[in-house]
């Protein structure tokens, strides 16, 4: 590809032919301000916050719509360029409502952002405001409110470009003009709740997250999505140690800009649980409290006694606690047969853009650390058919999960042995002769393999409740019974052992996965 | 002056096939199709100093060059007849009584280009112009002028007549293009330019009604014939529609070049009932106004008219009288281009109502001593940043009238009344 040199405010760069001033100017570092141009999304010049000055050219241009060329110099804090913009920003606001105390996006608004950066003038604007329509939804995830919209039109081309759905448009003119669902239409495909993201301002909010917390209080940690094994890349969002929302976190390699609704919203049915904060033992009468010496002795000495075992474990551990518990099991009984939670679905063509068939986002990795014999289908059919005499199940409620539930609880009801590790008691937890407390994706570090084969880190945004132990830990204190003490038993450091026993993950560190992940070979 | 424009419209049933060509009509096609090629088409057009009469005045051969010539994709020319700009009427007089010159100058600019299906597209509310051109579409196809080998000439060429729904902005040629496409009359950003990705994303060309119209004799005539006409940059003739307080209004065709304030007092008759007059606007809403006192020496013609701080446009002459309120003037124009913003982007969708809200408070007497200054800014906050011209046409006119009749203004907010109707 041809390489194109201009000048960005006297600075030199170097980009390649075809790429845009905006771009070009991004990639040095320098953000030029603009509403409704979006990197995915095609041009629509509309909103002329991004007018810069090019050596040459009598007027102002667009930035997001002009072509970089060689020799070109473009200007960007120009007096002119300044006055232009604060042009556009009081054109964008003399009808905006002075909406901001109630708007959920005041923080996080660019109206706001840009009025402060490049604005910060008195109204001069003497006249009644247009109003709109206000508060109509449009979907189960979002809703409009007219008068806070400034018709970039970045909402209508995501749902004509990326997700090919068309439930909006523009409709009428001049300044009436405004976005609406197309009669008879409503807005439910499976990305819908992205739109509420890319809208710049407040007009698209997400009518789960409305209301709840205001955004500069939100506390953000940048993580793996646990809804399935695309692995989108996520900023867990939590306040006073809940979890909020989810937003993505841009990954070209994964996710894009996008993340699915199931997968934005998964984290109630994770997390919206009444937590154990003791482990259970199972006396005459049902489960009791007991200590975590008496669990755990109890899981040694009954689960090497009671032959063949089997071992299923979630596709929300990760990669360390794999590792550990294959060698666990391994060390228990090497004939014991392990898998990771998988099955599929159909999805719909939507949902194909960005979702995989499956709710197990580190089946792979799993698989990967030897949680995994014939499959996940064999092992079930085996444990219906009452092949195994004990059983050791995290993190998945297998009688909820699975289809044939009332077959799978005779199944458990007949075997010696069941140890059940989770946040809460599950159905499944409820049959167990031992029950440990754990904790949730959001409680825990590691890291996940995608399906691709990429490797993500997940990283804790909650503090687990006093009580529940993190499942590493349970599983190095158990290998600690059986003569196999883990000496530093932390995320990083079984990684660093991984990455000397896995092959495909020799040489690796927490360090060269970093934020945006590493492939490994497919 | 020899009539070229307005030639046939006088003449009964103007309308027809039979005394278009009676008239020599067609004739220049046969010589198109049978012994020009495109480049040599163009050649003629271009030494003819032809210029758009839509407004911008851009020369038209000069256009057509600009269609790549090796492209695979079809290529399509337009017809704009869309004619919606407020006192502007004169394509609709081609429409009504000489479709046929339209109809023969689009096949030619086709020809140019090598396309092989064309449009007119027509203003929605010209309800009974869209029937006499249909009509004569179709003899056109009867008499081989349209449709396959014309002329025994191997070229072939569809025309399709399509009506719009009534927006003053679809006749901006991308607003045009993206309502002929059949989404919202939304002009498109630029680049590319239509020449290259016009109609459906192919090279496209569009045209005024009025320099189709003029193809025609051009080319019977010989381009040195009309180049001898109007002035060094200006060639051949205009039509100017004249309308508002004018003893005299109609569709005038006019040499490039003639004194304007002949033009007004003796062609156009001259302020009638024996009042001043006040100001004309020359060029349609959307150009500045001229004083009365601006007016001497200006010649009707592109350079003279920018050379007295205004533009020919599309020659839709509005003349007023001294009962005339400057203020009420700029409000009615304001709220016109208020009402047909097309809404897309920021500084117009925005600017255009606010400074009709602004009009329209000073006219009703709640005037602030600031507004005057605050239109200025407003309009020149919109000038030059938006997606189409719609936003120039719209900021100055708004800016002429508050520069040139300020004290008007002034007094207006002072009074907190209308100071012509006050010293009638
Ligand atoms: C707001 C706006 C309205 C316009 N309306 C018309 C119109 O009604 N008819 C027309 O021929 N050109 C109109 N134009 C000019 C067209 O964009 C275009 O320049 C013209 O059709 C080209 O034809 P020409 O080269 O023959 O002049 C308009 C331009 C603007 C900005
Ligand atoms: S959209 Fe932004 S500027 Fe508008 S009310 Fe909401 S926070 Fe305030
Ligand atoms: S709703 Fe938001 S994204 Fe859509 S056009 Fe309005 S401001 Fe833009
Ligand atoms: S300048 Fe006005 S008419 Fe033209 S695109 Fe922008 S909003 Fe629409
Ligand atoms: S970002 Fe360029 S016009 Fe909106």
């Amino acid at each position: 590809m041809d390489a194109v040199k201009l000048t960005i405010d006297g600075k030199e760069v170097t980009t390649t032919k075809g790429t845009t001033v905006i771009q070009a100017a991004a990639e040095a570092g320098i953000t030029i301000p603009h509403y409704c141009y979006h990197p995915k999304l095609t041009i629509a010049g509309n909103c002329r916050m991004c007018l810069v000055e090019i050596e040459k050219m009598p007027k102002l241009q667009i930035a997001c719509n002009t072509q970089a060329s060689e020799g070109m110099a473009v200007e960007t804090q120009s007096p002119k360029v300044l006055a232009a913009r604060k042009a556009v920003m009081e054109f964008l606001l003399i009808n905006h409502p002075l909406d901001c105390p109630i708007c959920d996006q005041a923080g996080e608004c660019w109206l706001q952002d840009y009025y402060m950066q490049h604005d910060l003038q008195a109204s001069r604007f003497a006249e009644g405001k247009q109003h709109e329509r206000k508060r109509e939804v449009f979907g189960p995830h979002v809703v409009f409110d007219g008068e806070r919209c400034i018709k970039c039109t970045r909402c209508v081309r995501f749902l004509q470009e990326v997700t090919r759905t068309d439930e909006l448009t523009v409709v009428d003119r001049g300044d009436h003009s405004t976005i609406a669902l197309f009669p008879g239409t409503v807005l439910d495909n499976p990305l819908s709740a992205n739109i509420n993201d890319i809208c710049p301002v407040g007009a698209l909010t997400d009518r789960d997250f409305r209301f709840r917390v205001r955004v500069w209080y939100l506390q953000k940690t940048p993580s793996i999505c646990p809804g399935c094994s695309t692995g989108c890349n996520i900023s867990v969002e939590s306040y006073q140690n809940r979890i909020a929302r989810f937003k993505p976190r841009i990954n070209e390699e994964v996710n894009s800009h996008w993340i699915c609704d199931e997968g934005r919203y998964c984290f109630y049915a994770l997390t919206d649980v009444e937590r154990i904060t003791a482990p259970l033992i199972r006396q005459e009468g049902g489960l009791v409290p007991t200590d975590w010496k008496t669990a755990l002795g109890a899981v040694i000495s009954v689960l090497s006694g009671a032959q063949p075992v089997c071992g299923v474990l979630s596709g929300r551990n990760t990669n360390e606690e794999a590792f550990l518990f294959a060698k666990l099991l391994r060390r228990l009984s090497p004939q014991a047969r392990l898998e990771v939670y998988y099955r599929e679905r159909k999805l719909t063509e939507v949902e194909k853009i960005l979702k995989s068939p499956d709710r197990s986002p580190n089946f792979r990795g799993a698989r990967d650390m030897g949680v995994s014999d014939d499959g996940f289908e064999p092992l079930l059919s085996d444990l219906l058919d009452g092949k195994f005499r004990s059983a050791y199940f995290v993190g998945e409620d297998l009688l909820r999960e699975v289809a044939q539930g009332e077959k799978v609880r005779q199944a458990l009801k007949k075997l010696s042995f069941l140890v059940v590790q989770d946040t809460h008691l599950s159905e499944t937890a409820k049959l167990a002769h031992v029950v440990l407390p754990a904790v949730n994706f959001a409680e825990k570090e590691g890291t996940y393999t995608n399906r691709k084969g990429r490797i993500q880190r997940l990283r804790p945004a909650l503090v687990p409740p006093a009580g529940a132990r993190q499942d590493l830990e349970i599983f190095s204190l158990l290998l600690a019974r059986v003569g196999e003490p883990i000496r530093r038993a932390t995320p990083g450091e079984i990684f660093l052992e991984i990455a000397r026993e896995v092959p495909r993950y020799r040489g690796l560190t927490y360090e060269s996965i970093g934020n945006l992940g590493v492939q490994i070979e497919s | 002056m020899e009539k070229l424009l307005l030639r046939n419209i006088e003449a009964p049933n103007s309308h027809t096939l039979e005394l278009y060509r009676s008239r020599g009509g067609y004739r220049a096609l046969g010589k198109v199709v049978r012994e020009l090629s495109p480049e040599q088409l163009i050649g003629e057009v271009k030494a003819s100093g032809l210029r758009g009469r839509g407004g911008a005045g851009f020369p038209t051969g000069m256009k057509w060059g600009f269609v790549p010539k090796d492209s695979p994709k079809p290529k399509y020319v337009v017809c704009n007849a869309d004619e919606s700009e407020p006192g502007t009427f004169k394509d609709r007089l081609l429409i009504e009584k000489d479709p046929h010159a339209i109809i023969e100058g689009t096949i030619i600019a086709a020809y140019s280009i090598g396309s092989h299906t064309a449009f007119i597209y027509i203003r929605g509310e010209l309800v009974y112009g869209a029937n006499v051109l249909q009509r004569a579409i179709e003899e056109a196809y009867r008499a081989g002028y349209l449709g396959k080998n014309i002329l025994g000439s191997g070229y072939d060429l569809d025309l399709i007549l399509h009506r719009g729904a009534g927006a003053y902005i679809c006749g901006e040629e991308t607003g045009l293009l993206s309502s002929l496409e059949g989404g919202r009359g939304w002009p498109k950003v630029k680049p590319p330019f239509p020449a290259t990705h016009g109609l459906f994303g192919c090279p496209t060309v569009v045209n005024n009604v009025e320099t189709l119209a003029a193809l025609p004799w051009i080319i019977d005539q010989g381009p040195a014939k009309y180049a001898a006409l109007g002035t060094e940059k200006s060639k051949g003739t205009k039509l100017f529609s004249v309308s508002g307080h004018i003893r005299r209004p109609g569709v005038y065709e006019v040499e490039m070049g003639y004194p304007f304030r002949q033009f007004l007092e003796q062609d156009c008759g001259g302020v009638p009932n024996g009042r001043k007059l006040k100001g004309v606007i020359p060029g349609g809403a959307s150009m500045p106004v001229l004083r009365a006192d601006e007016i001497e020496g200006v010649r009707m013609d592109y350079e003279s008219f920018q050379a007295a701080g205004t533009m020919l446009g599309s020659g839709g002459v509005i003349v007023m009288d001294d009962t005339t309120c400057m203020v009420k003037a700029a409000w009615n124009i304001a709220r016109f281009f208020a009402h047909e913003s097309c809404g897309q982007c920021s500084p117009c969708r925005e600017g255009c109502h606010w400074m009709e809200k602004i009009f329209s408070r000073i006219e009703n007497g709640q005037g602030r001593k600031e507004d005057p200054d605050l239109v200025l800014s407003i309009s020149g906050n919109i000038q030059g940043n938006t997606i189409c011209p719609f936003g120039d046409a719209a900021a100055w006119p708004a800016a002429a009238f508050i520069k040139k009749y300020r004290a008007e203004f002034e007094a207006h907010i002072a009074q907190q009344r209308c100071a012509v109707l006050a010293s009638e």
